[in-house]
């Protein structure tokens, strides 16, 4: 028999909240973490709102003997290190606490963004003005010696994975998936699998984001459906809303523990949900039914039918096209009267860490017994035939939930997750 | 009893050829693929030379597409380019073919390059002169004037993936991993695991990778990773050699489509060779430097062989992971002797990058390809440049001349920086 997956505890760092219980009460009482972009002064740019998260100092927060390396991990990197080490802490795991070969890690994040001032000696000797080229003879010559020499290392995507597991000595399986929003349930179901074929006993699985900084925030808003509506930060983002205007980012980073049920038991692990199925892949054009698919091939993996299901999380961008594709795919699986809670229009779109993030909202509510509303969502759209569960807190009444995640290119990933029950 | 999964195709865009045949019968003969750098002008740069994918055209892999993917950056198009060879090498090219939902995509892929003019003249116009720090403010008022709108969406590293999704009608899991260098190679390994697990029955698995712009390479500069051997292009790629001063980095793309056994033989597919074995582990030791006896590097060769359920005896030549640094190669040295023991010395070993220089998220693919072509034709490519043993490193390199040899179980090494090791072993397919 395949082994069972369970959550042993897990770590927050977003914008609603950086502990478990600060997260649970924000999400309970409807709080979001979307304001004016506070980092740096963002108006020329068409969407200055995002979920940023508050009062985050690396160095007061990173494992003290790892201090010095915090000038090579720009801030996706060291928001997923510190919400990997909240994580471990919440499961009272020190170094060591797990067999190393036994202990894999597998991480959603992507390449980070150039800080400005990593480049500004650069610019300023090749560069003189936005009409001219780049002098390439004065790049080579001198601005490459003044590139800080760790400069690459900083924003590469698989380096939460390999800080964590050098502060955790973690030798087994690890591996770091980019594919945006998707990512981060991907992750997941790759430790799922990575359990039940037995190469590892414990896996840590997490994602970090940080897109609030003038390079990625300038980019996504010259390309991605970010919403304008920036007078009114914690009403923007509408998830499947009638007045649905587009989305905006969020950084934010989570982790968890994911272990064999076996394991758990014989180190007397305290239990907080099961990963029980997972499926994930394309839906090109996001027709709604390549997610439909794949929502069903997540059911039938984790052995239940929909009418066992208590919720759907769903990515909820509020961007409309997006959200009826979504909604659709969905409802072709639950029916319209399906019941559905999206979170991100608390955090904003957070990108490889979403999944993560999300999904453990969901942990939250099984283990609490009570799911949150959904904010924003106010009026019905025709092109959502979905039930959006809005306002307070309404008690959970069945054992599972579906998460539902996807990108603008249509890689979708979905898991199925229940309340600890032995 | 568990799946077994095949090679039933195979596509590759790299330095050496754009085609399999092409690229091993260079590595064949100790072809250098190594050159000056042509993609932009990288006279006073510490490294001014590369190994390039020349006369790639968009155009002769998508017709009607073509403006549209235009766009791409050069990785997302090599990785077009071989995926459409690969799926037609293995008659899956058209789309009526098979369940479709039962066929992914699983690359090791890198980002698109950045709008390197945009980039950097938005931050000199921001920089204060007297503080040398960048206004925030001003960069994004400068950049969102010049960013391009169609290329942006392009630098984000799940589009890749996604285009070959949409473009060859794959709508299995369609994922992608970034492990640096390892990346390749986990991804066909991660593959793997899904056909064996029953989430798909054919992937297009590989990887696709260029870094040669002008970050990317200042970066590995600063780094002190790249060979900075200018009076000599062509020699500067010495892996095992003791003069060996870093890697030269390439670009490029490699596409295997790995298929689970029943499903290839009811389809009549060609069958290249089995994937046998995969073992994936981190070093927990250093951001870029690998353990120095190759810890990490000796499970993940170990796991490899259990995978495979093969004895050290079958491995018939290993294809390292060699990349020319003085750090990996005496590592990766010390972990085959670690793994083999006093046999070691009786399997050939090869570094394809003495002559491809390092695709990095693509390297493990195109080594692989290579590999299957040696297990095939009984002849396995050398190590070439090199000249200067190091006492280190003191085994058999297959030193600068292709050796003929048959051999049966092939086992490939791929490392990344931040600790990362993957391992697979390819074996000729016996029914």
């Amino acid at each position: 028999m395949r082994s069972r997956a369970v959550i042993a505890g897990y770590g927050f760092l977003t914008p609603i909240g950086s502990t478990p219980e600060a997260v649970w009460e924000s999400l309970r009482t409807g709080a979001t973490g979307i304001r004016r972009i506070q980092a740096f002064d963002a108006s020329p740019l068409p969407c200055h709102i995002g979920g940023e998260i508050p009062d985050f100092v690396a160095k007061n927060l990173i494992e003290k003997s790892y201090r010095k390396s915090l000038n090579a991990m720009a801030r996706p990197v060291q928001i997923g290190v510190v919400a990997s080490q909240f994580a471990m802490q919440n499961m009272g795991l020190a170094k060591g606490a797990i067999p190393p070969e036994r202990f894999g890690i597998e991480f959603a994040s992507v390449m980070g963004a150039t800080e400005l001032n990593d480049l500004a000696r650069m610019s300023k000797v090749c560069t003189t003005g936005a009409e001219h080229p780049v002098d390439m003879e004065k790049y080579g010559r001198d601005a490459v010696p003044e590139m800080p020499p760790m400069w690459m290392l900083k924003y590469l995507p698989n380096m939460p994975a390999c800080h964590v597991t050098i502060l955790y000595d973690i030798q087994g399986p690890s591996n770091t998936l980019i594919p945006n929003d998707a990512a981060g349930v991907e992750a997941i179901g790759e430790a799922l699998r990575i359990l039940r074929r037995g190469a590892a006993d414990f896996m840590l699985v997490g994602g970090s984001e940080a897109k609030i900084n003038p390079l990625s925030l300038s980019r996504f808003n010259s390309f991605f459906p970010l919403t304008h509506k920036n007078d009114a930060p914690a009403t923007a983002v509408r998830p499947f809303d009638r007045d649905a205007s587009g989305t905006c980012l969020g950084e934010g980073a989570a982790a968890f523990g994911l272990e064999t049920l076996d394991h758990a038991r014989k180190r007397g692990a305290k239990l907080v949900g099961e990963v029980v199925g997972y499926a994930s892949g394309m839906d090109r054009g996001h027709t709604g039914a390549g997610l439909a698919r794949i929502i069903r091939n997540a059911l039938a993996d984790a052995g239940i039918t929909p009418a066992d299901v208590d919720h759907v999380n769903a990515h909820g961008m509020g961007v409309p096209r997006f959200d009826a594709f979504e909604a659709k795919g969905i409802a072709e699986v639950f029916g319209t009267s399906a019941p559905v809670f999206a979170p991100l229009s608390r955090f904003g779109n957070m990108g490889g860490a979403s999944g993560i993030v999300e999904l453990l909202c969901s942990v939250l509510a099984l283990q609490h017994g009570e799911l949150p509303g959904t904010l924003n969502h106010d009026h019905a759209y025709a092109g959502c035939p979905i039930a959006v569960h809005t306002g307070a807190p309404r008690p959970i009444t069945k054992p599972y939930a579906v998460k539902t995640s996807y990108t603008d290119l249509g890689q979708c990933a979905v898991a199925v997750i229940k309340k600890w029950d032995e | 009893m568990r799946r077994r999964v095949v090679i039933t195709g195979m596509g590759v865009i790299t330095p050496l050829g754009h085609t399999p045949a092409d690229l091993y019968a260079s590595q064949i003969e100790g072809r250098t693929a190594v050159g000056p750098f042509t993609r932009f002008d990288a006279r006073t740069m510490p490294t001014t030379f590369a190994s390039e994918v020349r006369d790639f055209e968009l155009g002769t892999y998508l017709k009607h597409d073509l403006e549209r993917y235009s766009h791409c950056g050069v990785n997302t198009q090599f990785a077009i380019g071989a995926t459409k060879e690969a799926l037609a090498d293995a008659g899956l090219l058209d789309e009526r073919i098979g369940d479709r939902t039962r066929m992914g995509v699983y690359l090791g892929s890198g980002e698109g390059a950045e709008d390197f003019p945009a980039l950097m003249n938005s931050v000199g116009v921001a920089t204060d002169p007297a503080t040398m720090t960048a206004d925030p403010k001003k960069f994004c008022a400068a950049i969102i004037d010049v960013l391009d709108r169609l290329r942006e969406p392009e630098v984000e590293m799940h589009t890749t993936i996604g285009h070959l999704g949409t473009l060859f009608n794959l709508d299995g899991p369609n994922i992608a991993c970034q492990t640096a260098c390892a990346a390749s190679s986990q991804a066909i390994g991660e593959a793997m695991e899904l056909i064996r697990d029953g989430d798909a029955d054919v992937m297009a698995a590989g990887g696709a990778h260029s870094m040669l712009h002008p970050l990317g390479i200042a970066g590995f500069n600063r780094l002190t990773a790249l060979s900075q051997r200018n009076d000599s292009p062509r020699t500067a790629s010495r892996p095992f050699d003791l003069t060996r001063d870093g890697f030269v980095i390439g670009e490029g793309a490699g596409i295997v489509i790995i298929e689970e056994l029943e499903h290839a033989k009811k389809r009549g597919a060609h069958i290249y060779g089995e994937l046998t074995g995969y073992g994936s582990t981190a070093d927990a030791y250093r951001m870029t430097d690998p353990h120095p006896q190759g810890k990490g590097a000796i499970r993940a060769m170990a796991d490899a062989l259990k995978d495979a359920r093969l004895r050290t005896e079958d491995i018939g030549y290993i294809n390292a992971h060699g990349t020319s640094t003085h750090a990996n190669d005496s590592a990766e040295t010390a972990a085959i002797k670690a793994v083999f023991g006093a046999q070691a010395y009786n399997i050939p070993v090869s570094s394809s990058k003495s002559m491809l220089g390092h695709l990095i998220a693509a390297a493990g693919v195109a080594e692989l390809v290579i590999c299957v072509l040696a297990m095939r034709k009984g002849v396995l490519p050398p190590t070439i440049n090199y000249q200067t043993p190091d006492p280190e490193c003191d085994l058999d390199y297959i030193p600068n001349v292709a050796r003929e040899k048959r051999v049966d179980h092939v086992l490939s090494n791929s490392f990344g920086f931040g600790g990362q090791n993957i391992s697979l072993i390819l074996s000729r397919y016996r029914d």
